[in-house]
């Protein structure tokens, strides 16, 4: 069991295992993970549902 | 313990605190709002990355998508020599050309649901007003809806049309010209009026061969909507080489 006054981030970074090469490299695997998800599901997902990009003219 | 300790407690202005259960108290609270304070910066990082994703990786996306229909009509026209022009409605009817736009050729389809114009294309209204194709050959109101920014942008440069400048429209056989002769830089956008057949907001009175450019303003938001109406001015066969009329070179 680790301090944990240094937050989630600092959680993840000592519960990774390897050395810090080891640590930095899932690191960033982990990091793109999450864009590649936020890009392909949650902001296609989101956009709709704020009004920046509506075009056309309508009745509604 | 004391070991991975020792480090943040003298950050933590801490000095010769003794590590032990003492500890929880005050560390429960730091811990808090540390956490607080990364899901604040993990929050304007999402931001941060949303903007990203709308404005340039949708634009990607669309372009890829727009070359790929693109390239599927321009193949089917090649292909398809003779016989009467059989309108293939899903795959985009035509081009349309706007050299004041500087954005090369767009791709028009059917619709203006988010799903098609989110291809990077020109949609033509089908809904509220259903929009006057210039192959009919009928007086009336050829209207189109295009994004302003993110997926494919492809108007995103209509405040830069000028009243004369031309809009030219390319089909399969044909060269449709149109000048245009009238900008609404800003009106509602629960004004379908601006697609009315004869646009009558647009100073005309009598039908006639109009086309209707509209998307959104200012950049970047929805919250009002650009109109550019243009009128026919003449039509041009399609020659064997796809000459493209004086208006594009």
């Amino acid at each position: 069991m680790g301090d944990e006054r240094d937050g989630m981030y600092g959680w993840i970074w000592r519960n990774l295992p390897g050395n810090a090469w080891v640590k930095a490299l899932i690191s960033l695997v982990l990091v793109m993970a999450v864009v590649y998800v936020l890009f392909q599901f949650v902001f296609p997902w989101a956009e709709p549902l704020l009004p920046f990009n509506d075009v056309t003219v309508d009745n509604q | 313990m004391a070991a991975t300790a020792d480090d943040t407690e003298e950050h933590m202005g801490m000095p010769g605190a003794v590590p032990g259960p003492r500890r929880r108290g005050p560390g429960r609270i730091a811990t808090a709002v540390s956490v607080f304070g990364e899901l604040l910066i993990t929050a304007g990082l999402v931001l941060g990355l949303f903007v990203v994703y709308s404005l340039w990786w949708t634009n990607v996306v669309a372009d890829r998508e727009a070359h790929k229909q693109a390239d599927k009509v321009r193949h089917n026209w090649a292909q398809d020599t003779g016989g009467p022009g059989a309108l293939d409605t899903k795959n985009g009817i035509g081009f349309l050309h706007v050299p004041s736009m500087k954005n090369g050729e767009v791709l028009v389809e059917k619709g203006t649901s988010t799903e098609v114009l989110n291809n990077g294309v020109a949609g033509y209204y089908t809904d509220p007003v259903k929009a006057t194709l210039p192959m009919s050959g009928k007086t009336g109101n050829f209207t189109l809806a295009a994004h302003r920014d993110g997926h494919g942008a492809k108007f995103h440069n209509i405040d830069k049309m000028k009243k004369g400048d031309p809009i030219v429209f390319e089909t399969k056989d044909k060269w449709y010209v149109y000048k245009t002769y009238a900008v609404l830089p800003e009106t509602s956008k629960y004004n379908i009026e601006v697609l009315a057949q004869v646009p009558g907001e647009s100073g005309k009175k009598k039908p006639g061969h109009y086309i209707t450019l509209t998307t959104c303003t200012p950049v970047y938001t929805s919250r009002y909507r650009y109109v550019v109406w243009g009128e026919l001015v003449r039509v041009e066969k399609v020659d064997g080489e796809r000459t493209v009329p004086r208006e594009l070179r």
